[in-house]
């Protein structure tokens, strides 16, 4: 499960790189391999628990009615992704007269 | 705010209809206020929006009203538990069907389980066969899908759908993690379900909250609604997605539904949800009945010409034909607005409270019209007191005129019975079917800065100490303005409020600023309507155990439902003791609406300004009013009453007038046109009738539009389009330009703060009529004010009044009082002083009441715990021979016994006056009895033993007495009120060493001379006043009278926690005579006097050894 932090955060913070050219991630860089996104398992939103970051310094000292609440809101994604060039993909052929199975490599 | 990643989707014009939407009317639970989503989803661009608010329907009429202005067709649902607490439903009304959606919520709300059962919709199928029932992700059903028990499922929707027209299954995502409800999988098993089963499914939000941000306000209410601090268990959501998304963010959260499901996108979805959407479209006039008019049915409409015209006979002479005349005009424009049933409903429900023998007086603009007069529901008569029907009501304005009725306090609830019995239900047992015309209306309580902050506090867990001091001294002002009040109140620079816990905490209770809190009965209003009110309105059965319609007065009027206020007023209730007392004594029945109205003693007893109890005119403020303007006329007393207000008091309408009235100052006469008008109030305008016969007048427009014009001047807008309509007006009529201009300050400065001349006439008669039995049956009236308690001023201040009249205060007595108290008469004649004011010295003298030969018994109600069935007891065992007889018989608590004892109740009976047996003694005897009682009880039980028993001797132990410094202190703390003397009498000879002004002296002192006074506080205050300025106005009673002592800010610093502290007073203050009877006393310095008194003693007995 990889995470990416898409509200901005008074000042932002240094996290992973995530290729996401329209709101939705693509790739992605982990540990030092670039990763592709192939298919979107779930996605869900979280935030909540501000009352527990009340003292962490988040919450802006501007006037009181423009107080920032540290509502903590998360937009998660659990996807199936693979290093980009290790993936490889085949096409594999049933010959119904025979019954025989047959591999072949094919480019994406 | 970070976009949503789903923004960048399709940019091609969707429509989406939110169908599942809570308000603030869904008692902490809903975030946002129906107006402001209503604004949120027509920005959004959309054309229809609906409300399904948990648990009831406050909220439709302001919903309603809001998509009207903002052309939004409403849909109107309500979100209710179905079968167990936790299972939820959204039941929709369809065109036509709205009344059927009230009873169906009505008969929930009367059931006992307070939620939806079989049998509740076995016993209402007639409503729901026109509702739609939709199934969501907390349904009962949901959960079975959910738990792949899909058979289940399937049996719960083939076991409600007889009962509905139609159901649908109801598809959320809030896009939380994991598989529960309100998660895109759970979603998706809903919408799998509805499609293998062929059923119509839609999309909702399930909404409670404006915006995304709004997600704290929503913890903090899930915690205040189940009374715990903010954790993760007990807030419901995980997100903040429970907001009203726009019709883009909808159609991503459709697709990903849809897909998760299998479908290649949301489109059906979409488009099922706005096909319901468009079978729910109500109309807010047909449907909702906005604009409507439900006047109860009345057999008869010509009853109100033949009921008002034999109300004629109360005319002679030229009057009858004036009176004749106006009767006519009245009823065409009664007739032709079709009030007729408004007028005989109500004075019918006045007719039943005199059938009942309870007092009715119809206060505010009803006492202009002479129906309201002939018809006995207002005692002013108006043709004399030039009072107009335009202002109460006109064809011109086709609304419901407002009356409302002032009744006995203690008797108020017997009317409301009364009433319901004749317009509401038949029965107690209601039933879905049942008709009724007549019900409470609810009070929508709203989050105040007190509530918000304790609310907020308590979630956050903030110290209640804390939280407790903020709230305390938050004065009662809207949640948002806290942070403002915090910085003003300089009590509270000691809490941090820089901390960032109580920063959010401010932050969030302003959030909460004038959200409902819970819906609670209108303290005086009742709704009477033809006998399908159920169809108009939801219902609830209140606290108190009446019907209670859920919408609050503002909605009834909006839906035309006639709104009657009946008001408990305690005056009426002590007039009502008096004249029962007068009886008792005398065999007089004294009928008070019939005296006359130009009596000289009672106006005497008003110029003497010795008017404690009389209604109105008690305050300082008022006494020192009525000081300046000695009123000598009704018409005086109506003019007093609307002066005595802040707006005249702040824009100083008080001064030209008295100047008139006084004859400092000549009146200047505007125009002889308008003489008329203004002679009453010497030139100034006071009166609403008067700014509208002026208008009239120089306008040459008839009253009713004269009316019309000045409630359009309310409004800055208005006032400009009054004014470019009246100079041409009064132009074309002849008036010079300089009367204009002249004329037209006045109204434009005076308009906003007139006072209409019907309502101050319809207070000045109880005025009037307490004025008259204080006067002529002081000792009566003054048991009545004792028991009901109507005025501002604490018991002990009247005791001391009757005092000053001559009348003996007869202690507690054990076989003689009462529950209340009673007037009696005493054979020994003038054994208590009259202290009541010489006032020969002032002027013109007054005949003032001499009530000496009167006693007044105080009642056994005014021992601190004693209760109802005690006091009915010790009553009806009487007589007593001794007190072990009233030990053994009367039922009374020992502490009760004792109490007894200490205020003097055996005094009589044991005879403690001859010196052979005293206080102390009786409470030894008490102590003897409860032993014996306690031996006995080892044996056998209760009373009866004691009887048999011979209860020991009562004899003298040689003990001293109590003092008489003693007695009092016990009467002050087991009665409140000092009876057997007045508390002053013991600093009597420190008063007159340091010369001690007594107040009724004090009218004899020249202006300017500097005067010590002396008093028990009684009253501090501190109203509005002109410059803005605080004044501090303290009451001093010192057993001759009340001194009244303004205190301006050059001493409040020196002297603000004294006065704030303490109760007994001396104070230097400088006289100033302000009228025949007016006096001021501005106060240069003040002690505490007991401290003052000890100094004193001190030194004189270094003095004297």
């Amino acid at each position: 499960m990889f995470e990416s932090n898409l509200d901005p955060a008074p000042t932002p913070v240094p996290g992973a790189r995530v290729l996401a050219p329209e709101g939705e991630p693509l790739e992605f860089i982990y540990k030092g391999r670039r990763f592709h996104v192939h298919a979107v398992v779930s996605r869900w939103r979280e935030s909540g628990g501000w009352w527990n970051r009340i003292d962490d310094g988040r919450l802006k000292k501007e006037p009181l009615e423009d107080l920032i609440f540290d509502d903590g809101g998360k937009a998660i994604w659990r996807v199936e992704a693979a290093p980009e060039g290790a993936l490889t993909t085949f096409e594999i052929e049933l010959d119904e007269i025979t019954g025989r199975w047959q591999i072949r490599p094919t480019s994406r | 705010m970070a976009d949503s990643p789903y923004l960048t989707m399709s940019n091609t014009k969707i429509s989406f209809t939110h169908l599942h939407l809570a308000s603030g009317y869904s008692f902490k639970y809903g975030t946002a206020l129906p107006q402001h989503l209503v604004e949120r989803a027509a920005e959004n661009g959309a054309t229809a929006l609906a409300l399904t608010d948990r648990d009831g329907m406050a909220g439709a009429i302001r919903f309603a009203q809001s998509c009207e202005s903002n052309g939004i067709a409403p849909i109107l649902g309500v979100d209710v538990p179905f079968l167990q607490r936790k299972y939820r439903v959204t039941i929709f009304a369809q065109p036509g069907s709205l009344d059927a959606l009230y009873r169906l919520i009505t008969s929930i709300n009367f059931s006992e389980e307070k939620l939806l059962t079989f049998e509740t919709l076995r016993a209402s199928s007639q409503y729901s066969s026109h509702l739609i029932l939709m199934h969501g992700a907390y349904s009962q059903l949901g959960a079975a899908i959910n738990a792949r028990r899909y058979k289940e499922a399937f049996s719960i929707f083939s076991a409600t759908a007889p009962f509905f027209a139609d159901q649908v299954i109801e598809s959320t995502s809030h896009l939380r993690s994991g598989i529960g409800p309100l998660s895109t999988i759970y979603a998706s098993k809903m919408l799998g379900f509805a499609r293998d089963h062929n059923i119509s499914a839609v999309l909702t939000n399930a909404v409670r909250m404006r915006d995304r941000r709004d997600g704290p306000v929503a913890d903090v209410l899930d915690a205040a609604r189940k009374l715990v601090p903010l954790h993760h268990k007990h807030v419901e959501r995980s997100n903040s997605e429970a907001y009203l998304k726009s019709p883009a963010e909808m159609a991503w959260v459709a697709d990903e539904i849809a897909r998760s499901a299998g479908e290649r996108n949301g489109n059906r979805l979409l488009a099922d949800t706005e096909d319901l959407a468009q079978k729910l479209l109500l109309s807010a006039r047909t449907d909702i009945g906005l604009g409507g008019i439900h006047l109860p049915r009345v057999a008869d409409l010509s009853e109100l010409r033949r009921r008002s015209s034999a109300g004629l006979s109360k005319y002679t002479g030229e009057l009858s034909v004036i009176a004749a005349k106006r009767l006519e005009e009245e009823l065409a424009t009664v007739t032709t607005l079709g009030f007729e049933p408004y007028f005989l409903t109500v004075a019918d429900v006045a007719d039943m409270a005199r059938a009942k023998g309870i007092r009715v007086a119809a206060r505010g603009s009803g006492a202009g019209s002479l129906i309201c007069y002939l018809l006995g529901i207002s005692g002013v008569e108006p043709i004399a007191q030039g009072l107009l029907m335009e202002r109460f009501c006109s064809v011109l304005r086709a609304e419901l005129p407002d009356i409302d009725i002032d009744v006995e306090s203690d008797r108020r609830l017997e009317i409301y019975d009364a009433l319901f019995a004749r317009y509401g239900f038949k029965e107690k047992q209601y039933k879905p079917g049942d008709d009724s015309g007549s019900a409470t209306v609810a009070m929508v309580e709203t989050y105040r800065a007190r509530h918000a902050i304790r609310d907020v506090g308590a979630a956050l867990g903030i110290a209640p100490m804390e939280i407790d001091l903020i709230a305390k001294s938050m004065p009662h002002i809207r949640a948002r303005n806290i942070a403002g009040a915090l910085e003003n109140l300089p009590e509270l620079k000691s809490l941090k409020l820089d901390t960032p816990i109580l920063k959010m905490a401010i932050n969030l209770a302003a959030r909460l600023d004038g959200l409902p809190r819970h819906l609670s009965m209108h303290p005086c209003a009742v709704v009477l309507s033809d006998s399908h009110l159920l169809n108009y309105a939801p219902l609830e059965i209140n606290a108190s155990g009446y019907p209670m319609l859920q919408f609050d007065k503002d909605d009834v009027e909006a839906i035309g439902l006639l709104k009657l206020d009946i008001l408990g007023v305690r005056m009426q209730s002590a007039i009502s003791y008096a004249l029962e007392e007068i009886k008792r004594l005398d065999g007089t029945e004294v009928d008070i609406d019939a005296i006359p109205l130009n009596d000289s003693a009672t106006f005497d007893l008003i110029k003497s300004t010795r008017t404690l109890g009389v209604f109105q005119i008690e305050s300082p403020g008022q006494r020192e009013l009525i000081g300046k303007f000695a009123p000598q006329t009704f018409t005086d007393l109506i003019i007093d009453i609307s002066l005595f207000r802040p707006g005249p008091v702040k824009s100083d309408m008080i001064t030209p007038f008295l100047n008139g009235r006084q004859g400092f100052k000549s009146r200047a006469l505007i125009h002889p046109d308008l003489h008329e008008v203004l002679r009453e109030t010497e030139g100034v305008v006071v009166f609403h009738e008067q700014v509208i016969r002026i208008i009239s007048i120089m306008g040459g427009i008839t009253l009713a539009e004269g009316d019309e014009r000045r409630r359009q001047m309310g409004a800055p807008d208005g006032q400009v389009e009054v004014r470019d309509w009246f100079y041409p007006a009064a132009i074309a009529l002849g008036y010079d330009r300089d009367v204009i201009d002249e004329v037209w300050e006045i109204l434009r400065s005076f308009a906003s703060f007139g006072f209409c001349k019907a309502h101050a006439a319809a207070f000045a008669l109880p005025t009037y009529q307490s004025a008259w039995l204080k006067a002529h049956h002081t000792a009566p009236f003054i048991a009545g004010l004792l028991t009901h308690d109507p005025g501002m001023y604490p018991k002990r201040l009247i005791l001391d009044d009757a005092r000053q009249w001559g009348i003996e205060i007869a202690p507690i007595d054990i076989n003689k009082s009462e529950r209340n108290y009673r007037a009696e008469r005493t054979d020994s004649d003038a054994r208590i002083p009259y202290t009541a004011p010489n006032l020969i010295s002032t002027g013109e003298p007054l005949i003032l009441p001499d009530a000496r030969g009167f006693a007044i018994r105080i009642g056994l109600s005014d021992i601190q715990g004693i209760n109802e069935s005690e006091i009915e007891q010790i009553i009806s065992a009487r007589p007593y021979i001794d007190l072990a007889d009233f030990v053994a018989r009367s039922g009374a608590s020992r502490p009760i016994c004792e109490a007894l004892i200490l205020v003097g109740a055996f005094d009589n009976l044991h005879s403690l006056g001859e010196g052979a047996l005293n206080h102390r003694d009786l409470l030894l005897h008490l102590q003897d009895l409860y032993t014996l009682r306690s031996n006995s009880k080892r044996t056998t039980s209760s009373n009866q033993m004691l009887l048999g028993l011979t209860p020991p001797p009562l004899t003298s132990s040689g003990l001293p007495d109590l003092t008489l410094a003693e007695r009092v202190r016990h009467e002050i703390d087991l009665t409140g009120m000092d009876i057997s003397r007045h508390m002053l009498d013991f600093y009597g000879e420190f008063l007159n060493h340091v010369g001690a002004i007594r107040s009724s002296e004090l009218i004899r002192q020249r202006t300017g001379t500097s005067v010590l006074v002396a008093g028990v506080k009684v009253a501090l205050q501190m109203p509005p006043i002109r410059s803005g300025k605080r004044v501090i106005f303290l009451t001093l009673d010192d057993g001759y009278g009340c001194n009244d002592i303004t205190f301006f800010e050059d001493i409040q610093q020196s002297r603000g926690t004294l006065l704030f502290n303490s109760s007994l007073f001396l104070v230097r203050g400088e006289i100033r005579r302000t009228g025949p009877r007016g006096l001021s006393l501005r106060a240069t310095d003040a002690w505490e006097l007991a401290e003052s008194y000890e100094k004193w003693r001190n030194l004189r007995v270094y003095e004297h050894g």
